[in-house]
């Protein structure tokens, strides 16, 4: 939860992602914010490369992120939460299946995505467009159908 | 003016168990079956663009989440239970 005064710099945090060199894609509604959406939210969730959990958690816990579960244990579950006044949800997975049954892999997402600046030299990975789209696909919740209609509507005004 | 009632715990407890529900594959399939009417698809650009025209930078539009977040959380009369409602 995030909380007024909070000592928590979001720059810094992507600042300490980005420099840690994990393949962390930044997906939910966070990157459709980012992107230029405005809708409400509360954690961020990444998708980060299997490989890569030690790594991406060595970056943040400086930030007082500690993670609910150990690498091993996080690969075994496919997700893990790494949480202090911020909660960042981090799914573990070489592939994911949408709710409708197409298998996503995250090796494809990575290979396009696209790259955001979100502080002077900080670069934040999101998956490129149809891609959040189909990860939005993941948790098949009513909001989560609603937020594909942002995209697409985003994904036109885009030209795309 | 009245002011607002604080809703039941049971209620916050069913309107979070319909937001957090799985769809099926064929409700699924029939959710993405259905486009934005022309009016509302005007009006989501809409407020994109000025969106993107007011917060041009993706720092600026995150900084903006987190800033927009604090005054509903602070605003809303009830607690844990709904903050999924923003996820």
């Amino acid at each position: 939860m995030l909380v007024e005064g909070s000592p928590f710099e979001e720059a810094a945090f992507f600042r300490a992602v980005a420099a840690s060199g994990a393949r962390a894609l930044l997906i939910g509604r966070r990157a459709l914010v980012a992107l230029g959406i405005p809708v409400l939210t509360v954690d961020y969730d990444f998708w980060l490369h299997i490989d890569d959990i030690a790594r991406f958690n060595t970056a943040i816990e400086p930030m007082g992120l500690y993670p609910t579960h150990a690498p091993e244990e996080a690969r075994a579950r496919g997700r893990y939460v790494a949480e202090n006044d911020e909660r960042v949800d981090v799914l573990v997975a070489r592939s994911v299946p949408t709710v409708d049954g197409i298998h996503v892999a995250f090796d494809e997402l990575w290979s396009r995505r696209r790259s955001l600046e979100v502080a002077a030299g900080v670069v934040l990975a999101v998956p490129a467009l149809p891609d959040l789209i189909l990860t939005k696909r993941f948790g098949g919740r009513p909001k989560d159908f609603e937020d594909i209609r942002l995209l697409e509507a985003l994904r036109r005004e885009e030209g795309q | 003016m009245k002011p607002l009632d604080t809703p039941s715990p049971a209620a916050v407890a069913r309107v979070h168990a319909l937001s957090e529900r799985r769809l099926s594959a064929e409700e699924a399939r029939a959710a993405l079956a259905v486009p934005l009417g022309e009016a509302e698809e005007q009006e989501t650009r809409s407020l994109i663009r000025w969106f993107r025209r007011r917060y041009p930078t993706p720092a600026a539009r995150l900084a903006y989440a987190r800033r927009a977040y604090r005054r509903w959380a602070s605003a809303r009369p009830i607690t844990r239970g709904s903050d999924s409602d923003a996820r």
